[in-house]
């Protein structure tokens, strides 16, 4: 007798539920995703919270917002960074917090593109100040990349977990929540 | 939709907290942005608009040790009244930086403090209880310049004594 846990085939042996070997390791990938996020986010959010006057001159460089929208921004950046961290080690705020760095790491993409693209020069203020350099934008930009698309399949593997659950207590015969 | 919303719920409450503790930083920010030149700008401005009362006692020279600062050019002398009573005459040598234009004028002249930076400073203003000199002279003080002094006789004691005077543009 088999059954479907998060997407992937069980079956019973001896009376007990055995997953296969693949199960397993996407039961452990999405929070150690979340964690590696985690960690990195708040990392970046602790180095910010310190100085928000070098994050409003980061923002400022990118001459991309309004005066009257870059300290709003360098204050509430950090704060939202560190409490995505925290979302993300929780796991029943897991999947929102995914879901906040996908959107986040969007955001920055598309800023740190444009810059590149207008041919300026600057420190993103991503994690704390730097010089300036174009090859670490790049950098930046590629980690950037990484955030958004670990972050994006580990909120849809989420996804699908709730789906499975709502699935199950719907009565569907097969599948159940991970 | 719900785990947007929660997003931006975060978002709105990542938001409140900044300004919460913005509101009891030690140097919060403003609720809008200024550029390093502009925050230069009310850094130096500030400096100067310290009320008198308030001021430290800064040094002072008297008249003789003035005048031969003047005639042998071995001080930087600085006219701290407004461009126009500057442009209607001052000492000889002397440059306006003044302080109601201090921020300007203090850029404008960063490249002669620099090249100077080993010369005693000397600052007037209107004379009598014109607190200009003392204001401008503290300020330099503060931006780290050591040997700052205040003629107190300013303009009125020089002017009086009969020596030449310069007019014109201020330099």
């Amino acid at each position: 007798m088999g059954s479907v846990v998060g997407g992937r085939a069980t079956r019973l042996v001896g009376g007990r539920t055995v997953m296969s070997p693949d199960t397993r390791t996407h039961n452990y990938l999405v929070p150690a995703i979340a964690a590696a996020l985690a960690a990195l986010f708040i990392y970046a959010g602790a180095g910010k919270v310190r100085d928000p006057l070098q994050i409003a001159d980061a923002n400022a460089a990118f001459a991309i917002l309004p005066a009257t929208v870059i300290n709003m921004l360098a204050l509430s950046l950090p704060v939202f960074e560190i409490a995505c961290g925290l979302l993300l080690l929780v796991p029943q705020t897991r999947k929102i917090g995914t879901l906040a760095v996908a959107l986040s790491s969007l955001i920055f993409f598309a800023a740190l593109l444009s810059a590149l693209v207008r041919g300026l020069t600057l420190d993103c203020g991503c994690f704390g100040s730097g010089a300036p350099s174009r090859p670490r934008m790049w950098l930046e930009l590629d980690l950037d990349v990484v955030l958004f698309s670990s972050s994006l399949f580990a909120y849809c593997r989420l996804l699908g977990r709730d789906n499975n659950v709502t699935l199950s207590a719907s009565g569907s015969p097969s599948r159940i929540g991970a | 939709m719900r785990d947007v919303d929660g997003v931006l719920l975060i978002a709105l409450i990542s938001l409140a907290a900044g300004f919460s503790i913005n509101r009891f930083s030690t140097r919060p920010l403003p609720l809008v942005y200024q550029t390093p030149e502009q925050r230069f700008d009310a850094e130096l401005t500030s400096l100067v608009a310290a009320p008198p009362f308030a001021l430290p006692p800064a040094p002072t020279i008297g008249f003789p040790e003035f005048r031969t600062a003047v005639e042998k050019k071995s001080a930087l002398i600085f006219d701290a009244r407004p461009a126009p009573f500057f442009i209607q005459g001052h000492v000889p040598g002397a440059l306006n930086l003044a302080r109601d234009d201090f921020a300007h004028d203090y850029q404008r002249l960063s490249a002669v403090l620099k090249a100077a930076s080993d010369k005693p400073i000397i600052v007037y203003c209107s004379g009598g209880v014109c607190h200009d000199s003392r204001l401008v002279a503290n300020a330099l003080l503060t931006l780290g310049f050591s040997d700052v002094r205040v003629f107190t006789g300013g303009w009125e004691v020089w002017s009086a004594a009969g020596l030449p005077v310069s007019w014109g543009a201020v330099r």
